[in-house]
């Protein structure tokens, strides 16, 4: 088992840098999850990580050695690919077995490994059947059992659900999470899907367009995003975003006053201190809207739809041509009236720079 | 509804009075080849019109045998066939691998040159290889010559390349990680899944083997190392020949191949409609 | 992927090997012997005297125009005819669709020297089975390899005949690879089988077309067994000569190497140039 260290990772296809240095320590043991829109550069990342692309710069150590110039096969790493990448030739146990036998490895050992990673997937019936007669779930099951036999300190799984119906994807994010549990051994996943993230990962990496735009927990992310695109992409719905200006910088905080309705006015406990009348965006989760007459200013929004859930319900409206999101829970009737007031819990919203960068 | 059926038959009948002849008079020359076969020289320069066979297939045989020997070419022929197609094959797979899998230095070069130069015709290459083979090598009347020069043909190259880049290249990533070295990577995992690539391509290059005629006239026409189709042209334009046992020939020519296509036609008609796609 | 500079080449080496031997060089070998007097030994550098003779060589001429002939009514014809096979055989009302498949597609596997010798014989003047046929419904022999017109339709019609389902075959590919719903659409527009074709199946066949023609201009450009071995050495009296058939003779029979050589690279040249002239206006009217 082992840790890992990026050092000022670059990679460059051709005159295009695709991944701007990235630096990441990964503690031995840990869950590791890269998250990110699609080219964010999440995937080629992982890919330094096993040897499968050549590092443009920077280094990439795994328990405390420099991998750059080591052949995937050395770096005791094993990877679970979004196709599965299952020979489609070979049977099950063939799969699993292939990189061990042309490895030299002893054939007892070889079996041992194949029979204990079957029983820990519970894939033992289907050893003897080829790729094309497996179910989605069965064939994700073998291709983690193929990482599995290798006995790895790392393992890499490259958007390993995206090709599993919704229902299958929850129960293999549980079975994958009680892999590690069983096996204590360091995992790096990548994702396109927050909700993987927040539920398997013992730290999240949120990349995007090849730069880390922060790492932390799961919670510590949802409660405290470093940035609009932090705050934005982790939760779900995401967050509500409303154009504000600066009112006033005082003790007690600095006053936002809604470009939609200037009459909300919302003073945030933070330290910051931007100059009067400058642009900024308020944040505030469609969770995070309390009832009328609680929060410290109230918010008069324009009804167009409202989706019913059972245990809760999601309000679509817009102020001023803004659109947002509000979720009234146990209320069938939220979206009943043209018009809706909710309040707005100072602690509850977050104040962003024109850069987006988060005023704290 | 019922207008519509009939002249839906109207259509069927036209169709097939339209492609009916057309069929027949396509499959004239290769029947009347048969026909030829089993007839005496007697026969075949009567005045009468024979369209069924007779039965002297056998003594056409003997004459030709007599004339030109035959049975020799035809060693010669099915064995260049074989070694040019597993040859060619070998080599074209590994460089059409390369070519869909590796990244590497020169490697744009290499396709636009094979690329560039896939549709110029061999004649303009015949001579300078005539002279490198027969004058400089001294290889002329040889088995080397009839089979390793035909060997530059690089449309095993792209149609294996084809093959392979549309393999999903996780799959070999898998087996990197796993530390399996490439060239175990290309035999245990690309050329079995290219088997019916590779297929289509055999059947292809051994029928352009097999009907070679230019460069094996060109190369090998020393009685005894001709190619059956050599051997058989010679006797073409020939006053006292029998055209009884050239036809014979001819159909000896034929039949191996006419079995191939009719039981393996589909492998025939992806190896010809390879090149089509781009 | 990684960059692999050495496994990518002990792959290619091989195959690179042989290609540069009998392909590349001989290429460029080729364009240099055209400008060697080969007549004297050793060879000497003579620029102008390959070049200068093919100029003025009436044989030359007679070589060209007789490729340029069949070029333009062969290929046009056996186009026409292979696309008409192709979407005859597409058609879902054709019943015993395997024969007919296979009586347009046979003459694909059969060798030039075998269909040349049995053309050779069906034409023969005075016992050819095609004579007799036509003399049933009073039609006089036609003297196929002494007249030097039908000589050349006899040329025409064997290749046409030998190569028309190679090209069905490729033209098919291409008509299945077209969506049955945009035709379903065009039904439901009430637009008719024929204006189909025309509007609809040509137009999405233009590209494969351009192919097969580009595929029989190279074909046609170096044609050689058929002449030889059909009408005899290109006769009579070099009426089906082409320019394959002239390479030869002055190749191999002549053993006028540098000769030979001009005459291959202009074989070259024009195959790529009308090549690329097709390519041409293909994409211009796309």
């Amino acid at each position: 088992m082992a840790g890992l260290a990026l050092t000022n990772v670059i990679k460059r296809f051709g005159a295009l840098q695709v991944v701007h240095g990235a630096n990441l320590d990964i503690e031995d043991g840990e869950f590791v999850v890269f998250v990110g829109p699609s080219g964010c550069g999440k995937s080629t990342l992982l890919r330094m990580i096993a040897g499968l692309e050549d590092v443009s710069g920077g280094e990439i150590a795994i328990a405390g050695n420099v991998v750059n110039d080591v052949e995937p096969s050395e770096r005791h790493i094993a990877m679970v690919f979004q196709s599965y990448a299952l020979y489609p030739h070979m049977t099950v146990r063939k799969n699993l077995s292939f990189g061990l036998t042309m490895n030299g490895n002893p054939k007892a050992d070889t079996q041992r490994r194949v029979a204990h990673a079957a029983d820990i997937l519970q894939i033992n019936e289907l050893m003897d059947r080829r790729p094309g007669q497996l179910s989605g779930g069965q064939r994700q099951r073998v291709a983690i059992g193929r990482a599995i036999v290798r006995e790895p300190q790392v393992f890499l799984f490259d958007e390993p659900l995206s090709n599993l119906d919704a229902e299958l994807r929850v129960q293999m994010r549980v079975e994958i999470s009680k892999l590690h549990k069983q096996l204590g051994t360091t995992m790096i996943y990548v994702t396109h899907d927050q909700t993987e993230a927040m539920t398997l990962a013992d730290k999240i990496v949120v990349l995007r367009t090849g730069r880390i735009e922060q790492v932390g927990a799961p919670l510590d992310l949802y409660d405290d995003p470093a940035n609009q695109f932090v705050a934005g992409f982790i939760g779900s719905p995401k967050m509500n975003f409303l154009k504000a200006t600066i009112h006033a910088v005082g003790q007690e905080g600095v006053t936002a006053a809604l470009i939609a309705d200037p009459s909300v006015r919302l003073t945030l406990p933070i330290s910051s201190r931007p100059d009067i009348g400058s642009p900024v965006i308020l944040g505030i989760r469609p969770e995070h809207f309390s009832d009328a007459g609680t929060g410290e200013a109230d918010l008069t929004v324009a009804v167009h739809v409202a989706e019913h859930l059972g245990h809760t319900s999601y309000v679509y409206a817009g102020v001023s041509g803004e659109p947002l999101i509000i979720e009234r829970p146990e209320s069938r009737h939220a979206g009943d009236q043209k018009t809706l007031t909710v309040g707005l819990p100072a602690k509850r919203c977050f104040l962003f720079d024109a850069e987006g960068e988060r005023l704290r | 509804m019922r207008s519509k059926s009939r002249s839906l038959l109207m259509r069927r009948l036209a169709l097939h009075a339209a492609l009916t002849p057309l069929a027949i008079i396509w499959l004239f020359p290769l029947w009347m080849m048969f026909v030829f076969s089993t007839m005496s020289d007697y026969g075949i320069f009567s005045p009468d019109i024979v369209l069924w066979p007779s039965t002297q297939f056998i003594e056409n045989f003997q004459n030709l045998q007599a004339d030109t020997d035959f049975l020799r070419a035809m060693f010669i022929s099915i064995t260049v066939a074989v070694i040019y197609t597993i040859l060619s094959v070998m080599l074209t797979s590994m460089a059409g691998w390369a070519l869909a899998r590796y990244r590497f230095a020169g490697r744009s070069v290499v396709i636009a040159i094979i690329l560039g130069t896939i549709t110029l015709p061999f004649a303009v290459v015949v001579i300078p290889q005539f002279i490198m083979v027969a004058r400089e090598f001294r290889l002329a009347n040889t088995w080397v010559a009839l089979i390793v020069p035909p060997l530059f043909n690089s449309l095993g190259v792209l149609f294996m390349r084809q093959a392979f880049s549309m393999m999903p290249s996780e799959l070999f990533d898998a087996a990197r990680v796993e530390g399996v070295k490439e060239w175990r990577i290309f035999l245990h995992i690309a050329l079995p899944l290219a088997r019916p690539t590779m297929a289509a391509l055999s059947i292809i290059l051994f029928l352009a083997s097999w009907n070679n005629y230019l460069w094996p006239l060109l190369i090998n026409s020393r009685p005894g190392m001709m190619t059956a189709p050599v051997a058989l042209g010679t006797l073409i334009g020939l006053t006292k020949v029998s055209w009884g046992g050239i036809m014979a020939g001819a159909v000896l020519l034929t039949a191996p191949i006419l079995f191939v296509f009719i039981f393996l036609q589909r492998h025939f008609i992806s190896g010809i409609t390879a090149g089509a796609v781009k | 992927m990684r960059v692999h500079n050495r496994i990518a080449y002990a792959f290619l080496a091989p195959y690179l090997l042989i290609f540069a031997t009998f392909w590349l060089w001989p290429i460029i070998s080729s364009f240099l012997i055209s400008f060697q007097n080969t007549r004297v030994n050793p060879w000497r550098f003579a620029p102008s005297m390959n070049w200068g003779r093919l100029v003025g060589d009436p044989a030359f001429y007679n070589a060209l125009y007789n490729t340029l002939i069949i070029l333009v009514i062969q290929v046009p014809v056996m186009i026409a005819l292979a696309t008409v096979m192709a979407v005859f055989l597409n058609s879902p009302l054709l019943k015993a669709r395997p024969l007919y498949r296979f009586a347009f597609f046979v003459p694909v596997v059969v060798g030039e020297v075998a269909y040349a010798a049995v053309f050779r014989l069906m034409f023969s003047a005075d016992f050819g089975i095609i004579n007799k046929i036509i003399g049933t419904v009073g039609i006089s022999p036609v003297s196929w390899f002494d007249n030097g017109t039908a000589a050349m339709a006899l040329l025409i019609m064997a290749v046409t005949w030998r190569w028309a389902g190679y090209n069905a075959i490729i033209i098919l590919a291409g008509l299945q690879s077209i969506p049955g719903d945009v035709y379903e659409a065009a039904t439901l527009d009430r637009v008719g089988k024929v204006q189909q074709f025309f509007h609809i199946t040509l137009p999405l066949l233009k590209p494969i077309i351009l192919f097969c023609i580009v595929l029989s201009v190279i074909g046609t450009m170096q044609l050689f067994a058929e002449p030889f071995l059909i009408t005899n050495r290109g006769g009579p009296g070099g009426a089906t000569e082409t320019l394959g058939l002239l390479l030869y003779r002055q190749g191999f029979t002549s053993l006028n190497f540098g000769y030979a050589s001009a005459i291959a690279y202009t074989i070259a040249a024009l195959a790529v140039a009308i090549s690329l002239l097709n390519l041409f206006f293909g994409r211009e009217t796309k």
